[in-house]
């Protein structure tokens, strides 16, 4: 691949929803078919998990949200930004422990640190930004 | 999401849900297993050959419905699952209690 595949998508909820970031993810796949299976659905579920978290918690009030999300395909990796609008986020993306096996909830930010190999949060002019970036892996 | 629901063997419910089990679809499924449930049946059995994503919010849903139907008795088993399913349960070590079979009628084969 020459030149990294790079595609963000930008959605207010309502009425965007984890539905949204799907069909964006599921749009993407055509045009970088180097990607290995393990690769596409390990990353489809980390920014879905990651999209549900920030819906869920950086609108607590439920007035709102608009986010940003930016995936980048290159040859050695997949880089994801999510930027949004929110509440300073509060998201534990480090260390995150999966809870005991009965729990209903509170394994999302787990799973992600499960899929991919860094994760970063900052807070820049206003915004919420996670970045997360999976080494692809070799032989796809 | 489309979630079917027709009678198996042996007196087993099975649910089919279709799509993304993800946090928009998730709440139907927990209604679902309550509503069999609340009509006096606890043996459940979820076919997920139709659904393409879970995330931890259908794996809440799972959960929250096996243990809805142990409590009445009964018991909540998986079929069918796909690749990206297992790779969930497994990350999560929800294999343990939600092992997943390889179709509805292996899943209640001790029944």
């Amino acid at each position: 691949m020459p030149e990294p595949l790079r595609r963000t998508v930008r959605l207010t909820t309502p009425p965007g929803d984890v539905n949204t970031v799907h069909d964006f993810l599921v749009e993407l796949w055509p045009d970088v078919d180097s990607v290995s299976d393990v690769d596409r659905i390990s990353i489809e579920t980390a920014l879905i998990e990651l999209a549900a978290n920030v819906m869920q918690h950086a609108d607590s009030d439920g007035s709102g949200l608009t986010c940003e999300f930016t995936v980048v395909v290159s040859d050695d990796a997949i880089d994801m930004v999510v930027r949004d609008t929110g509440e300073p986020g509060e998201i534990r993306l480090v260390g995150a422990e999966m809870p005991e096996l009965e729990a209903e909830s509170g394994r999302g930010l787990a799973l992600i640190s499960a899929l991919v190999d860094e994760v970063a949060y900052s807070q820049e002019d206003g915004h919420n930004i996670w970045r997360l970036r999976r080494t692809r892996t070799t032989g796809a | 999401m489309k979630i079917d629901m027709v009678d198996g063997p042996g007196g087993v419910v099975v649910l089919k849900p279709e799509g993304r089990l993800n946090m928009v679809a998730a709440p139907a499924v927990r209604e679902a297993v309550s509503s069999i449930v609340d009509s006096g049946r606890s043996r459940v059995a979820v076919d997920l050959s139709g659904v393409e994503f879970i995330d931890s919010s259908g794996l809440g849903a799972l959960i929250s419905g096996l243990k809805t139907t142990r409590q009445a008795g009964g018991d909540l088993r998986i079929a069918g699952a796909n690749d990206q399913v297992k790779l969930v349960l497994s990350l999560t070590n929800l294999e343990r209690v939600l092992t997943p079979y390889d179709t509805v009628e292996n899943a209640y084969g001790d029944a």
